[in-house]
């Protein structure tokens, strides 16, 4: 049987008459001449109407196969098969890190035979492409799931969760993790919560260029996260990756206030109302704030890697129908966190959703969309009417953290009550007490 | 066999012609040469494994060499996607009309959807690793003198980055050209002389610009020839910017390339196999001798030495004057960014004595027949350096190797890099498919200008140029303005080509500067001549006031120089002052006074009136005095 990935309708057929798949070298009479090429699949967007062959020169061409005269396979097709140099021998003595894939633009590779972004096969894929690792620590790599980020759900967030929390007991010195650019400061916010007290580093990190392509920013974050875990007296769950659009340093975020702030730059992480919490340049950590001991969360750790469905995040905006909120309600959330305005404001007609949701039983959280500073529902009428709606003002929290919180919150209790006090308690660092200058 | 004719010569050539579009090729920065560049960000780009998880031989190399780059980058001409932080958008379609515009006027083929690939280059030209670059067209042909040269194909790319410097840290780039959009022809291998090969690449400038949709100017184009001898390797030659350099550069490919064979077969008539090893030396001996050496050494340097065997008194034998295997073996090392090499044939020569080359030899292991080269620099780079020169050389019995070279300003050529691998195309995912109906392609073909041939033709025919001038006129910058001024201006079509493109290079030579003649200028002082401002025997002392700062515009020379247009009477009273006070010669000469008394006057004139003019009222005037009663002349003079 063929493979004739992605070709569908007249060039499907154009091909099945010439007992062509992908892989096979084709020979295809223009108008204008012959033409030599090895058949590449189609992407499933494009249209049916032209066959797509790779050059001897490396070049893909297009034909459209209504205008082709002849069509003869001159060669059998031949699978490529990718074997990337062994991951480096590791060297005793220096510290183990568990090195855990879940997927995304760090870990993908693209299949030179159709153009198109793969997830790595296997997690030495990932070591096999940088192997001054080995120079730095004992990796272990593992492939925990080979998702895009955008498909991360609160179960992936509990699975890796509980694979970290295993690493501690098998002794590795940090962890890091690789994902999906997109939501990876919502993950990050998950671990946070989930692994409370961890005693070694997670650091999660990520590419924005595929590791494919010499220009990758995978290596630059891989090395830099990779020596934080391996030699900075850290715990806790950071995000790194670039400082800045330069191939120098990887700074450090704390996985509770981080934010993806660009679509495309390298050093789309940004912290929020937070100092970075360390940043790697030339060789060597600078530690700028690295939150409580280490030997005081060590004590505490115990994981919940546990997180529930039912909250949900709406950002508030002036043609928004109040009747959002009862639909919510109707669709299973618990706990809405809403985005307001400013301080935290939402408009009069929402306030009365805000009341009657709160009075089934939900819970209601406010956050603010300006990103940077705390709400207050104690400056405007608005807010006073807010908070005896039932409202929850959340602080300086983010919204995405708010309502990663919410989430686990509400999977580690039942109590209305004491989910409230959760929600208002600073757990992993996800609220600031003052808000410093700079 | 004309003469100068190579045999075995094989010319490919690959012509980079630069569009006239107003943005990029991927983004919408407008295309401009930034002097000052406010940005900076530094890069390291890694060789990224093929679809078989096997590297690129070109990519290898540039990774050992281990610089990062520096990027300079202006919000004038460069935005996110020549930084690689944002992702390129589609190509427009007036470009890809141009494209297929050029395809029409070669006769080519086009294929029906055009793919944008990546194709990996890791020198650091390129942010990203790779350039985009997608093949439009196949096939179709150009005559040059009367032999029909194929075009291989038409291909779409974006321009590299341009290099602006190297120093001990970093290699610095600058991104205003970075993605300026491009058109590759490459062309069916050529053989004869280096000149036909020059002609070659002239006839298909000739060809690009019909289109009217190229950019003019100095490094808008640029050459890539691909050369061998037969029974050699084909050597890709980068970047020969002047047309007038590609035969230069070809001759000088052909001999250096002989004269590696003749290399080759000195090895073979030795029996001799070459086998390279390297060694560190730097504490061997002194180096007291080399100012090179020890200067490495107590740089903190070290010497690595290659030993060749077979190879001794082949590296510093000369087949052709200037061409040396030690010389190519130094160009390999000064690619890796050191100083340059000692070698044993030349010991010497370079403060190396024979006591200090016998305790190598010991040391080495090297018998007689063996080559030395030293290699120093700082350690990693040393280290890589001696084993590329020992890679390098190792080759030595096959002759010519396939390598990469780039041309000098003098028409030769230096070592770059080996040549890539055929495995390093993928495709651009982040760009569209471009379909290419065939409506679009006969719409472009409609739309192609009139063919070279027939444009000079028109010159001749119409404007009455000399075919000579015609070329040049085709040739140069200057043509669209031409063309416009010839329609506009009274003044002779000749006298506007003549001043557009003979009198800049003239007066260049006396050493006016080009930017007092620049076309701006050119244009003013042609509408002074077509005012009756100032006469066209005055543009060169116009160009030259202008040159020497003597004046900032035309209108301020014409004035500096009292250039200012006589007026007939004025002119006529000069005449008539000559005239009278001539009457000997007159009387002696009659008709044949004319041209003495012409001279005289334009001498007088210096270009402040046509002379047309003054020849008209001299001719009247003299007839007048040769009719006169000579009588009534002298009872004139007596009033």
């Amino acid at each position: 049987m063929k493979d004739l990935a992605g070709y569908r309708g007249r060039t499907l057929e154009f091909l099945r008459r010439a007992s062509a798949g992908v892989g096979d070298v084709l020979e295809v009479k223009t108008d204008w001449g012959t033409v030599t090429g090895t058949v590449v699949p189609r992407y499933a967007s494009a249209d049916d109407s032209h066959v797509v062959l790779k050059l001897k020169t490396g070049y893909n061409v297009g034909l459209d196969v209504s205008r082709l005269r002849g069509a003869k396979v001159v060669a059998a097709g031949e699978k490529p098969s990718f074997s990337p140099s062994p991951a480096p021998k590791a060297r005793p003595g220096l510290p183990k890190i568990l090195l855990l894939g879940t997927g995304g633009t760090i870990a993908s590779r693209v299949d030179y035979r159709t153009g198109a972004v793969h997830p790595a096969v296997d997690s030495s894929d990932l070591h096999a492409l940088v192997p001054e690792l080995s120079e730095i620590a004992m990796v272990d790599s593992e492939i925990l799931f080979n998702i895009l980020s955008e498909n991360v759900k609160p179960l992936h967030w509990a699975k890796l969760a509980s694979r970290i929390a295993k690493a501690v007991a098998q002794g590795y010195e940090g962890v890091v993790v690789t994902h999906g650019t997109d939501t990876l400061g919502y993950t990050a916010a998950a671990l946070s919560f989930a692994l409370q007290g961890i005693p070694i580093p997670v650091i999660l990190t990520a590419a924005q260029r595929s590791s494919d392509r010499p220009s990758s920013d995978a290596t630059l974050n891989l090395i830099g996260s990779v020596s934080i875990a391996a030699s900075a007296d850290i715990s806790g769950v950071y995000v790194g990756a670039h400082l800045d659009e330069s191939d120098r340093g990887v700074a450090l975020h704390a996985g509770t206030r981080v934010r993806k702030n660009h679509t495309s730059r390298r050093d789309a992480f940004l912290s929020v109302g937070v100092p970075l919490a360390a940043v790697w340049e030339d060789g060597k950590v600078r530690l700028i704030d690295d939150g409580p001991p280490s030997e005081v969360r060590k004590a505490l750790f115990r994981p919940k890697p546990k997180f529930s469905n039912g909250a949900s995040l709406l950002k508030f905006y002036p043609s928004m129908p109040p009747s959002l909120l009862p639909s919510l309600r109707r669709s299973g959330t618990k706990c809405l966190v809403i985005e307001g305005t400013g301080l935290g404001h939402v408009s009069s007609d929402v306030i009365i959703e805000i009341g009657r949701f709160v009075r089934s039983g939900g819970m209601a959280c406010m956050t603010s969309q300006c990103i940077n500073g705390k709400v207050d529902l104690d400056v405007y009428d608005t807010g006073r009417d807010l908070l005896n709606a039932g409202a929850i003002p959340l602080e300086d929290m983010l919204s995405e953290t708010a309502v990663v919180k919410a989430s686990w919150v509400l999977a580690n209790t039942r109590s209305a009550e004491e989910a409230r006090r959760m929600m208002l308690t600073n757990l992993a660092g996800e609220m600031t007490s003052r808000r410093l200058p700079g | 066999m004309m003469p100068g004719d190579r045999p075995g010569l094989l010319v490919g050539l690959e012509v980079h012609q630069q569009l006239s579009a107003p943005t990029k090729l991927f983004c919408n920065c407008p295309i401009t040469k930034t002097e000052e560049f406010p940005f900076s960000f530094e890069r390291r780009l890694r060789p990224a494994q093929s679809e078989t998880g096997r590297l690129d031989p070109a990519a290898v190399f540039e990774f050992s060499r281990d610089k990062p780059n520096l990027y300079l980058w202006s919000p004038e001409s460069s935005c996110l996607v020549d930084a690689d932080e944002e992702p390129p958008r589609q190509v427009s379609r007036e470009v890809v009309e141009t494209g297929l515009m050029v395809a029409a006027a070669l006769g080519s083929g086009v294929v029906d959807e055009a793919h944008v690939m990546r194709k990996i280059v890791i020198d650091g030209s390129n942010t990203t690793g790779f350039q985009r670059t997608a093949v439009l067209g196949f096939g179709g042909s150009l005559m040059v003198d009367g032999t029909k040269v194929g075009v291989q194909s038409i291909t779409l790319e974006e321009d590299a980055a341009r290099i602006m410097g190297e120093d001990e840290r970093s290699r610095i780039f600058g991104l205003d050209r970075l993605g300026v959009p491009l058109i590759e022809v490459a062309l069916d291998p050529v053989s004869g002389t280096p000149e036909f090969v020059g002609h070659v690449a002239l006839n298909l400038g000739r060809v690009l610009r019909s289109t009217g949709r190229v950019a003019r100017g100095l490094g808008t184009i640029r050459q890539d020839l691909n050369i061998s001898l037969d029974g050699g390797a084909v050597v890709e030659v980068k970047g020969v910017q002047k047309l007038n350099l590609v035969a230069k550069v070809v001759a000088y490919e052909a001999s250096r390339q002989r004269a590696l064979m003749e290399v080759a077969k000195k090895l073979v008539g030795r029996g001799a196999k070459v086998k390279c090893a390297v060694k560190e030396v730097t504490r061997i001996v002194p180096w007291g001798g080399s100012e090179v050496l020890s200067k490495a050494v107590g740089e903190g340097g070290k010497v690595d030495c290659v030993t060749a065997t077979g190879l001794s008194g082949l590296l510093g034998w000369e087949p052709a004057p200037g061409f040396r295997l030690g010389r190519e073996a130094a160009e390999v090392a000064r690619a890796h960014s050191l100083g340059g090499i000692v070698h044993s044939d030349e010991f010497r020569k370079r403060g190396i004595s024979e006591g200090e080359e016998r305790a190598l030899r010991e040391y080495c292991g090297a018998a007689e027949d063996t080559a030395l080269v030293l290699v120093a620099g700082e350690p990693d780079r040393a280290e890589r350096g001696a084993a590329a020169v020992a890679s390098r050389l190792e080759l030595a019995p096959d002759g010519v190797p396939a390598e990469t070279r780039g041309a000098t300003r003098d028409g030769e050529t230096v070592y770059m890099r080996p040549r890539p691998g055929a495995q390093r195309m993928y495709p651009e995912t982040d760009v569209p498919l471009i379909t290419l109906p065939k409506e679009l392609l006969s719409a472009a073909a409609d739309s192609v200008g009139e063919p070279w041939e027939d444009t000079v033709k028109r010159y001749t025919n119409s404007f009455r140029l000399s075919r000579d001038l015609a070329l040049r006129l085709y040739d140069s910058d200057s043509a669209p303005v031409f063309e416009a001024l010839a329609r506009e201006l009274m003044v002779e079509p000749s006298v506007i080509a003549s001043i557009l493109v003979e009198m800049p290079p003239r007066l260049l030579r006396e050493g006016v500067p080009e930017d007092a003649m620049n076309e701006a200028r050119l244009v003013e002082l042609l509408r002074a001549i077509d005012s009756g401002a100032v006469a066209k025997e005055a543009a060169p002392d116009i160009l030259r006031a202008l040159g020497a700062g003597k004046a900032k515009t035309v209108a301020e020379a014409v004035g500096s120089l009292e250039l200012s247009r006589m007026g007939e009477s004025e002119v006529s009273s000069l005449v008539d002052r000559l005239v009278r006070s001539s009457s000997k010669l007159i009387s002696e000469r009659r008709e044949s006074a004319l041209s003495p008394l012409m001279g005289e006057l334009m001498s007088e004139v210096r270009g402040r009136a046509d002379g047309a003019l003054v020849s008209r009222l001299l001719k009247e005037r003299l007839e007048r005095a040769l009719k006169a009663p000579r009588g009534r002349q002298s009872s004139k003079a007596l009033r």
